[in-house]
């Protein structure tokens, strides 16, 4: 489970890559600019996925967050025409931005302070699995675990996409559209 | 990770740099993921508080839904190096959330591009009413 050699490196240009792709996307200042962070973001997430040894999930990350789910947003942008954000000039206080990264950075302290305590969650040198899954065989248990553990929610989720995309037409279709089919 | 990729490092040990990053820098254990994991949590619930830009803060919901699916994943790596589980539940409750999130995308888009319409804004303090 402890990471070696290169794996250290990937793990803090991941992290970093993550974390300053996040804090850029809440501070961007057009939406598209957010879009393309949220998808650096995500990327660093499949990058960690990997570390961890999720390769199906890593690529499933990619496929559907990346592929879909970002562009996704990107049509929405271009349809709604967002323009640039105006912050309001009269506000009772003003420091509250400041006041919020302050109290997340004290919690993060706070939580890699009372995590490295917790000695349960670094497995000792005995328990560690040997070798590493190869990537077929990762993904030969998922889909497994997929079809028989998870068959029923597996369906459930069919039936969740089916009502998703039924439901976003309704939802986006204009008021002609509805007369036209009426 | 993968020999292929890393094999460089691993071949030199004994240098100053591989040294430190064995020694100081090592992750140990899930505690590092856990904490990446709870830090973009933390920078996902601040964009939801504090933008006004719908879209912005559904991009927020989806850093706070991959701060939890990193935390699955993390414990089911730290679950099977113990030798506890055999299974890969956490992955399968990964790829759930990732579905549920791509339903949710869509229907919230759907719902913006309603409202759009409506109101030609997207700000969320502009939108104040149920019923309009």
């Amino acid at each position: 489970m402890e990471l070696k050699g290169a794996q250290i490196v990937f793990y803090y240009g991941l992290a970093f890559l993550v974390l300053i792709m996040a804090v850029s996307l809440i501070r961007a200042r057009s939406a598209v600019h957010a879009a393309l962070y949220l998808m650096g973001a995500l990327i660093g997430v499949a990058g960690l996925f990997l570390l961890l040894h999720a390769e199906f999930v890593a690529g499933a990350q990619i496929l559907i967050y990346v592929g879909g789910v970002v562009v996704l947003f990107i049509f929405v942008i271009m349809l709604v025409n967002v323009r640039e954000e105006i912050t309001e000039a009269t506000r009772l206080f003003t420091r509250q931005e400041a006041v919020a990264w302050g109290l997340v950075g004290a919690m993060t302290i706070a939580t890699v302070i009372a995590l490295r305590r917790e000695a349960n969650l670094v497995p000792p040198a005995g328990a560690l699995m040997e070798e590493p899954l190869a990537l077929a065989e990762d993904t030969q248990r998922v889909g497994s675990a997929l079809y028989t553990r998870a068959a029923l929610p597996f369906e459930i989720a069919s039936l969740l996409l089916l009502v998703a995309i039924v439901g976003s037409v309704i939802l986006a279709r204009t008021r002609r559209q509805e007369e036209t089919f009426d | 990770m993968h020999e292929v990729v890393i094999g460089w490092a691993l071949q030199e040990p004994t240098s100053v740099f591989g040294r430190f990053l064995e020694g100081v820098a090592a992750p140990k254990g899930i505690v590092d993921f856990l904490v990446v994991s709870f830090m973009l949590f933390a920078i996902g619930v601040l964009g939801v508080l504090s933008r006004r830009n719908i879209l912005i803060i559904f991009m927020s919901i989806e850093l706070i839904l991959n701060a939890a699916n990193l935390n699955f994943i993390a414990f089911t790596r730290y679950w099977q190096a113990m030798g506890r589980i055999s299974e890969n539940m956490g992955h399968i409750f990964t790829i759930f959330v990732i579905v549920v999130a791509a339903a949710e995308a869509v229907i919230g888009l759907g719902i913006l591009i309603a409202l759009y319409r409506n109101r030609q804004t997207v700000a969320i303090d502009e939108i104040n009413l149920l019923k309009w």
